[in-house]
């Protein structure tokens, strides 16, 4: 059980990289929000596999967390370049 | 965003989760990660998103500026009066084993209403950075 879950550690940080490269090369602005939240998301799957390698039980409300700042946040820089202003 | 309507039904069904998960990080804050500070700003996340999407005019209504630098301010004197509640029945300041009849049942009581006053003045700061930064934006 916890060699899968370190395999799959170890894939989802290649595809992290591979995020992170593509958000690097992306020329839009709105590819790289879409890059920054798929990049959140990725982080939220790895906070929630490094719980069940590790003996801390707590991670499941770190990732819930995580997963809100990152939901909330892009809408906030989506809706920033929008008509560049947040509260209207 | 009166025309968005993903965002409007996404954020209405997520707003009571995202307020109940801070209400479990307040009040099971001593038996896992969690306590007064995180769980008022993930009360503040939840309420600035509400007035992101439902513009700020609705949002005001429901918090007004002056209930909020109110509440900002209960928070603190909660904090204090138990502090000095520890004083006044013979301990040092902040002493919880002196606020029940036993010092269980005080350690239990005074982490409880410790943390309920920081959770209290923290979201409501984190509202009120919310709306000062709107309205530095307004005057610009």
């Amino acid at each position: 059980m916890s060699e899968i879950s370190i395999l799959a550690i170890l894939i989802l940080s290649l595809a992290l990289v591979i995020s992170i490269f593509r958000f690097i090369t992306a020329n839009e602005i709105y590819t790289k929000i879409l890059t920054v939240n798929l990049i959140g998301t990725k982080i939220v799957l790895l906070i929630l596999l490094v719980g069940t390698v590790s003996i801390e039980k707590d991670f499941t409300d770190i990732a819930m967390v995580y997963a809100l700042i990152n939901f909330i946040s892009t809408i906030v820089i989506l809706k920033y370049y929008e008509d560049k202003e947040v509260s209207k | 965003m009166r025309h968005h309507t993903i965002p409007r039904i996404v954020t209405k069904l997520l707003i009571p989760v995202i307020l109940l998960f801070g209400l479990y990080v307040q009040f099971h804050g001593d038996f896992s990660a969690g306590g007064g500070f995180q769980a008022g700003v993930i009360f503040a996340a939840g309420f600035i998103l509400y007035n992101i999407i439902f513009g700020l005019d609705i949002g005001k209504s429901i918090l007004s500026v002056n209930t909020s630098k109110s509440l900002m301010a209960l928070g603190v004197i909660l904090y204090l009066m138990v502090g000095f509640l520890g004083i006044l029945l013979g301990g040092n300041f902040l002493e919880y084993n002196y606020l029940s009849n036993t010092p269980i049942n005080g350690q239990l009581l005074g982490i409880f209403l410790v943390e309920l006053g920081v959770g209290l003045t923290v979201s409501n700061v984190m509202v009120l950075v919310f709306y000062s930064f709107n309205d530095i934006s307004e005057e610009k």
